[in-house]
């Protein structure tokens, strides 16, 4: 709910002509001072500081023209700029070079629920807030039961808003923004939020929307939900509008550039791993790999594709059977899958390993099965020469590893291999068999 | 200043909305709420009473009555910590609300304005308490008033002088809604203006004669310190229209409206020019 409407007003000074676009940028752009302290901000609003401040330009060069009724996916890596252009267009603040206009009035779901008062009950707090997003008391007063509805709070819309689950405070603040009927509706990723039915309630209302016209303008850094709601795509990188289209083209240019930062990523982790390690120490981990499509190495993988982890290790002493072995992991901590070469059917044993031996330990996947997200690996090196293994080596967390799915097959956790087989037949009795590999 | 003026009258609902939602914030979350309100003053009054009228033996006049050196300093009491109580939270409004400045399209103007009132109508119950008392030493028990060195009789009494009593409000009003424009923006550029508002009351409160009497200072020859100090003259017309039902004196409150006004237009203009870096600066 946070938002902010009525561009008439006075103090929003982005009412300009748009034309019969619903939003234009031209050469927009917003910078920001940096200061290497404090003090120095002061100094420079005093106009007496000696060393000019850095400027940062967190969004630059930006056209834009969104033909009303449209609905249009911004999307882009964290620090992109897609927040700062949310709040140009929202007006919350002033570009520094160029031109904002937005025709009509402007929601934006930046943050749900900004300025609830945790002390007062849910109904109070709808009241204050309508009021903060600009509404007058004949509005409130006509969507007041409309938003008590939707939110479906029951007996909790009379008690504090303290007392709330965040999925409550979400679903009283969603309530209130859905209610503000806007021209041009800003989401900032705020529908990942809130259960199954209340999504799907909230989906609903932007599909409403939608189709009585208005714009929309969804931001996100998750290509795949862009995709499925936009037509139209602008890609963000470092403040720069570095492609814009339909959502298939701008989704291929996007994992180009996603390749490209996580090999730079790829080179810096490393060997630097901050994370713990321990163990016995007779054999080492010299370097874990990862390579992907094509047997080129990297850190970013679609769905689907070959796949496979290289660890090389040196011994610095000798050792019996020691067993090496890797566990994947979703960021989020969740154990998705762990194996080594010992438990398996046919099982590799190492026997003795003296000291100064190199070696090279690979597996290999055909089909990578995991789904869009943040992975990563941590690798076992034990000894099972004795009753209960023993750690040689163990790296938590040795490389991170990004999955982007930019097709959006499946969903969920795992990609599964399915194969799909439709079987007709008419009345006439003609039969048809539709079949489906991948 | 027009811009601003023009923007609270305008979101003037959104004001009392939350003037109201202050007010009632004071008195919810604690379990007593209200109560609060007029417990505080009543037991201001009495350890006043007992520490600077019985232990200190501060009089503002010879031979006075202890309930009345209470009812003196209660007065000026309730003045200041609705001053000093608007200052500290205006000065931090802007940060604590960083929420809605920085998500919403939100008139901060409102801010510094509504904690100024909510401030005053929670001075009502304090001022109330200072008139029943004057109600009661003045007319039911009857405390004398002292035989004054001065030659001036001044008895506890009420009379049509309370009707300027909104006048001083607003002025006050006016005075700390100014400074408030002026810090909560300054706030922003050093957030140590906070801390040092903090340090800054309670200089500034030792220094204004609330719990001893003017003419103190004046006797120790630092009376110029009382002439360049806004708040002694509020202080005091608010004490000759509560206590002794007299009129203020024109001149000091006119000296104090220009004053007022002064602050309140520097404050505005810098808040103002300030107002569009304010979500860069949070």
């Amino acid at each position: 709910m946070n938002a902010s409407h009525d561009s008439q007003a006075p103090r929003a000074q982005q009412a300009k002509d748009t034309g019969t676009s619903a939003i234009l940028c031209r050469g927009l752009g917003k910078s920001y001072r940096i200061y290497d302290k404090p003090m120095h901000r002061l100094w420079d609003l005093m106009g007496v500081l000696r060393k000019p401040a850095r400027e940062f330009w967190a969004l630059r060069n930006v056209y834009l023209d969104i033909p009303p009724g449209s609905t249009v996916g911004i999307i882009g890596e964290n620090g992109a700029g897609k927040s700062t252009l949310l709040k140009l267009l929202t007006g919350i603040t002033q570009p520094t070079e160029g031109e904002v206009a937005v025709r009509g009035r402007v929601a934006s779901l930046l943050e749900l629920g900004a300025g609830f008062h945790p002390e007062f009950s849910g109904r109070d707090n709808i009241r204050l807030n309508c009021r903060v997003l600009g509404m007058n008391e004949d509005e409130v007063e006509q969507r007041f039961a409309g938003i008590v509805a939707f939110s479906e709070l029951g007996d909790f819309i009379d008690r504090p808003v303290k007392t709330y689950s965040s999925g409550m405070y979400v679903r009283l603040g969603f309530a209130v923004a859905a209610s503000l009927e806007p021209d041009v509706l800003l989401i900032d990723e705020a529908l990942s939020v809130g259960d199954e039915h209340f999504r799907g309630k909230c989906i609903n209302r932007l599909n409403q929307l939608r189709e009585s016209g208005k714009t929309i303008v969804f931001v996100s850094h998750d290509i795949g939900a862009v995709k499925s709601m936009c037509q139209w795509v602008v890609l963000l990188d470092k403040g720069e509008v570095v492609g814009q289209g339909s959502a298939e083209s701008v989704a291929d240019e996007y994992l180009k550039r996603a390749h490209a930062r996580g090999n730079v990523q790829m080179s810096a982790l490393r060997g630097t791993s901050t994370y713990p390690h321990w163990g016995s120490g007779e054999i080492e981990l010299t370097e874990v790999e990862m390579f992907g499509h094509g047997g080129k190495a990297t850190l970013v993988f679609q769905p689907g594709e070959p796949f496979r982890i290289r660890l090389h290790y040196k011994a610095s002493k000798d050792c019996v059977s020691p067993v090496f072995g890797v566990g994947l992991y979703r960021a989020d901590g969740t154990y998705v899958n762990g194996v080594n070469h010992l438990w398996r059917e046919k099982p590799i044993q190492f026997g003795s390993v003296r000291a100064g031996e190199t070696g090279v330990v690979e597996l290999e996947a055909p089909r990578l099965a995991l789904l869009q997200g943040q992975y990563y690996l941590t690798t076992f090196l034990y000894d099972h020469s004795k009753a209960a293994p023993t750690a040689i080596d163990h790296r938590e967390h040795v490389l991170t590893f990004q999955v982007v799915d930019a097709r959006r097959l499946q969903h969920g956790l795992l990609y599964l291999p399915y194969r799909w087989r439709v079987e007709r037949k008419s009345a006439e009795g003609t039969a048809e068999i539709l079949e489906s590999e991948s | 200043m027009r811009a601003l003026l023009s923007s609270l009258f305008e979101h003037r609902r959104l004001v009392l909305d939350m003037v109201r939602r202050d007010l009632r914030a004071r008195y919810v979350g604690s379990a007593m709420g209200f109560f609060w309100s007029v417990v505080f003053p009543i037991l201001n009054l009495v350890v006043y009473m007992f520490v600077f009228s019985f232990v200190l033996e501060t009089r503002w006049e010879d031979g006075q009555d202890p309930r009345m050196v209470a009812l003196i300093m209660l007065t000026g009491i309730v003045v200041w910590q609705t001053f000093a109580e608007t200052m500290s939270r205006s000065t931090n409004t802007l940060v604590e609300n960083q929420n809605l400045i920085q998500k919403v399209v939100f008139p901060s103007e409102v801010l510094p304005v509504f904690l100024t009132l909510s401030a005053l109508a929670n001075m009502l119950i304090g001022a109330g308490i200072a008139l029943l008392g004057v109600v009661y030493f003045g007319y039911v028990a009857d405390v004398d008033a002292a035989p004054a060195a001065s030659g001036v009789v001044r008895s506890l009494a009420i009379g049509p002088a309370i009707l300027s009593l909104p006048v001083l409000m607003l002025l006050q009003a006016i005075f700390s809604a100014g400074l408030g424009f002026l810090f909560s923006a300054l706030n922003l550029y050093m957030r140590d203006v906070y801390h040092l508002m903090g340090v800054a009351l309670s200089v500034w409160m030792f220094l204004t004669p609330i719990f001893y009497p003017a003419n103190m200072v004046q006797k120790a020859g630092l009376e110029w310190v009382l002439k360049i100090n806004p708040m002694y003259w509020l202080i005091e017309s608010y004490r000759r229209v509560l206590l002794y039902g007299l009129w203020p004196q024109v001149r000091i409150v006119g000296v104090f409206a220009l004053v007022a006004l002064l602050v309140f237009a520097i404050g505005s203009q810098f808040f103002q020019s300030q107002k569009p870096r304010f979500p860069d600066l949070l």
